[in-house]
């Protein structure tokens, strides 16, 4: 499997967490792990119950097959969520030639997406929103 | 550590909008868009009939706003504000595209 920086769910460590950090959505990634909300994986956590992959920041041309193979590479039932508007839809640079609308967009390298976070950027707490499937309150 | 604020949305205040297009063409994203058609009024005594905008539909698409608030600043009829929102996320990408009767409600539920 290709590295990427494993974490675990602070409040359920049955759920593992993989951040692609490909843009700044990736520091919202790592405020919820200064928040508390999220930790770094240690050997103690064994098996994980859960596995949710984060696809936080732009996906580009370049680096949509990188995101295809860290996808199909995730065990089965892994779910995929589209951190923040340039994964949602390519956001602010969705007319850009070099910028997929998306990581779900149509053609090579799409990876099916199973939730989607607006904002730019979402906040922390809408992260573990998406993950434990539970809303924020307002 | 102070306590985290969840996003707003942005509600649309249909009776307001003059469907002028300002927010439209100001949206860095492009994530606004409406339909309007004019309608001529007649009233009594005037010289000829006037033309007026009618607001048909209005969406934004949440899965390209970056919800700096840029349409709430410039809108010169008040007709966009932020309300409090529940909900954030979507299973899927349609659902993040809010038309008008999602964006006039009193509270959003994603």
């Amino acid at each position: 499997m290709t590295e990427i920086a494993w974490l675990r769910l602070a409040a359920d460590p049955g759920v593992r967490v993989g951040s692609l950090p490909l843009a700044c959505c990736a520091l919202e990634v790592e405020s919820a792990v200064r928040q508390g909300a999220l930790r770094a994986e240690t050997a103690a956590d064994g098996h994980p119950r859960e596995t949710v992959l984060l696809v936080a920041g732009t996906v580009t041309a370049p680096l949509a097959p990188l995101v295809r193979m860290v996808v199909d590479q995730a065990p089965a039932g892994t779910r995929v969520v589209a951190f923040g508007a340039c994964a949602t839809s390519g956001g602010p640079y969705w007319d850009a030639p070099s910028v997929r609308p998306g990581a779900d967009a149509a053609g090579a390298a799409g990876v099916p997406i199973d939730v989607y976070v607006p904002g730019c950027p979402p906040p922390p707490e809408a992260l573990v929103a998406a993950i434990t499937g539970r809303e924020v309150a307002p | 550590m102070t306590a985290p604020t969840p996003h707003h949305f942005i509600a649309l205040i249909e009776d307001a909008c003059t469907s002028c297009l300002i927010c439209v063409q100001e949206c860095p994203t492009w994530c606004i868009s409406l339909d309007s058609h004019h309608e001529e009024v007649s009233e009594p005594g005037a010289r000829r009939p006037r033309t007026v905008s009618v607001l048909d539909d209005f969406r934004i698409d949440y899965g390209l706003c970056m919800y700096c608030g840029i349409c709430v600043d410039l809108c010169p009829f008040d007709a966009l504000e932020w309300r409090p929102r529940v909900g954030y996320q979507a299973e899927g990408r349609d659902d993040l595209v809010h038309d008008i009767a999602r964006l006039d409600g009193g509270t959003s539920d994603g």
